[in-house]
């Protein structure tokens, strides 16, 4: 078996109508007001979500996005022939949390950005219970599409969350286990519906990766400082 | 303190690649003869533009299929049989573009079958129908490292006993969207890349590239012994001044490596900050190791660059000689910048190199009987 302790759990989840201006002035005390400006929707919620998620450099972060930089992405296209600058170096992934390191001036040794779909949440967990270091966090979200959206590629609502993993059970706030067993599959919490979870801290349990994935919690989501539902 | 590299050995059961010049067998032959795949091409294709170096398999107007089909499909003809996408035979998709390309063209000619393979999960949900993987596919995207990403995480797999082989494969072609987004940052400009070389202006090219590797657990001629890897987070497109995003992974490596008599093929994309910065720092951890880069021909082929470079790496040290620094002229950087090929003789290791965007630095180990 292999297992982490979760810690500091935080889930950004706003309203599905909140814009990215809206984002930017509820959360603008929270980060520099020269960086606030250029921020994305998806940056300004993991930023939010990382806020009192003191990375060190030996740390490790995992990222976990399907869409990562959407709006980024719509706008630089539509930008050309005149290539915007700007707009291309925030599409690339995983910009929705370099913006926010940077803004940070954070350097982490070793970041995995995960770009799936179908196990992209079972495969984050994966590179988290895989890191040596002794803290991991596993930082994951996506940002409302527009015209992308249309076609169906894009997420529908915006979200990130964000926790911490580490081999201390003293003061966890629940538990992450891979039992390797059975290799029969089923299927993969979604990242949105991971994200549900985290806010309410329901367990989760599902079998992949050649075993057997549990998420337990130890106490419940309301004595749980740091939540944002 | 530099965090220590992963020193988990993996061995290279096979691996090839794909770019302008042909194969790894192919490429490593025409770079021995300092063939240069770089063409001056219009920046945004048949939309025109400014022309820019691109080494291209084919116009890099979007097709249906996209145009990396076919050519990926005849990449993937040499992969080992394997029961690739199980649990215990995962594949490991590392691409910065994966099908962004097709967003670029829908943009353009508003056809809508080119927003099937738009995004990276449908662009690799397209290759796991074409190839019958499973659905145990990682996908990595972290710009220009990605490909050294997919290779750790594989010994990762490998070592944490969650796999017994892992397919690691990568692939990057060159778009309107992403010639016109260098571009716009200026370093893709009308001049041939030079790396390592003291210029007036920096430059890069762009170029197609794919490639695979199986790994496994399994002794092997060659072993990916040790992987380091820093994320600066200093600007989005900048390296800290003073290097230390360098010395960090390059310590790192040279740790592992200790004991090696090694050559170094180091990113070298042409542009000058960089590129003085790599030269420098490897000549400081790796005293009078020779240092050579290959995009001076091949151009940058982002994402997937660790692995073509590796499998031209893997086919060089075969036939006895590393390819120079093709494209490239005195006075460089530093002395030990290899401008011709070189033997392999006196040599047990080589390091391999690449960085990204958001000062992403990466190395890797290759080791050899």
């Amino acid at each position: 078996m292999i297992e982490r302790y979760l810690h500091q759990v935080r889930v950004e989840l706003p309203p599905r109508n909140e814009t990215t201006a809206g984002a930017r002035a509820r959360l603008a005390e929270k980060f520099p007001r020269t960086a606030v400006r250029r921020m994305t929707h998806l940056g300004l919620l993991m930023g939010s979500a990382l806020e009192h998620l003191a990375l060190g450099p030996e740390d490790a972060l995992v990222y976990a996005s399907s869409y990562s930089e959407t709006r980024a992405l719509e706008d630089f296209l539509l930008s050309f022939p005149a290539a915007s600058p700007l707009l291309f170096q925030t599409s690339i992934h995983p910009g929705g949390v370099q913006q926010v390191l940077i803004g940070r001036q954070q350097p982490v040794a070793r970041l995995w950005p995960h770009a799936g779909r179908a196990r992209l949440v079972e495969q984050a967990l994966l590179s988290a219970l895989l890191e040596p270091a002794e803290r991991v966090v596993l930082v994951g979200g996506e940002e409302a599409g527009t015209w992308m959206l249309e076609h169906g590629m894009a997420s529908s609502r915006s979200f990130a969350f964000a926790l911490g993993l580490t081999r201390t059970a003293t003061g966890a706030a629940g538990r992450l286990t891979l039992n390797r067993g059975p290799v029969s599959e089923e299927a993969c919490p979604t990242l949105e519906s991971f994200t549900q979870a985290l806010t309410g801290r329901h367990a989760l349990q599902w079998l992949g990766a050649g075993g057997t994935w549990k998420i337990e919690w130890y106490q419940a989501a309301a004595s749980v400082a740091g939540v944002q539902p | 303190m530099n965090t220590p590299a992963d020193q988990l050995p993996a061995g290279i059961e096979a691996c090839d690649c794909l770019t302008p010049l042909g194969d790894a067998a192919a490429t490593a032959t025409a770079l021995l003869a300092g063939v240069r795949a770089l063409q001056l091409t219009p920046v945004l294709g048949r939309d025109g533009g400014d022309l820019v170096p691109l080494a291209l398999l084919g116009p890099m107007d979007e097709t249906q299929p996209p145009r990396w089909v076919p050519h990926l499909r005849r990449l993937a003809a040499g992969i080992p049989a394997g029961r690739w996408g199980t649990s215990r035979e995962p594949v490991i998709v590392t691409s910065s573009n994966f099908g962004v390309g097709s967003l670029y063209a829908f943009t353009r000619d508003h056809d809508t079958r080119h927003l099937a393979h738009g995004t990276p999960y449908a662009s690799v949900e397209l290759l796991q129908r074409e190839f019958g993987w499973g659905e145990h596919v990682h996908v990595f995207s972290h710009a220009c490292v990605t490909a050294h990403l997919g290779l750790a995480h594989a010994a990762r797999l490998l070592h944490g006993g969650v796999a017994d082989r892992v397919l690691v494969f990568s692939f990057d072609f060159v778009s309107p969207f992403v010639a016109g987004g260098f571009h716009s940052l200026k370093i893709l400009n009308g001049g041939m890349p030079a790396p390592f070389a003291v210029r007036e202006t920096g430059s890069i090219g762009l170029g197609d590239g794919a490639a695979w590797a199986v790994l496994s657990r399994a002794g092997a001629p060659f072993r990916l012994a040790a992987h380091a890897m820093h994320n600066e987070m200093f600007h989005a497109t900048a390296n800290q001044p003073d290097g230390r995003g360098f010395t960090a992974c390059a310590a790192a490596i040279a740790a592992a490596a200790a004991g090696r008599r090694v050559w170094l093929k180091g990113h070298g994309t042409g542009t000058l900050d960089a590129g003085r910065l790599e030269a420098e720092i490897l000549a400081r951890q790796f005293p009078g190791a020779p240092l050579t880069g290959w995009k001076g021909s091949l151009g940058h082929t982002l994402g997937s660059c660790g692995l073509v470079e590796l499998a031209i790496t893997l086919t060089a040290l075969r036939g006895g000689r590393i390819p120079g620094t093709v494209g490239s002229a005195a006075p460089t950087f530093t002395d030990t910048v290899a401008l011709e090929p070189f033997a392999r003789t006196g040599f047990d290791a080589a390091i391999l190199t690449s960085n990204a965007f958001g000062g992403a630095h990466a190395a890797m180990l290759l080791t050899h009987d």
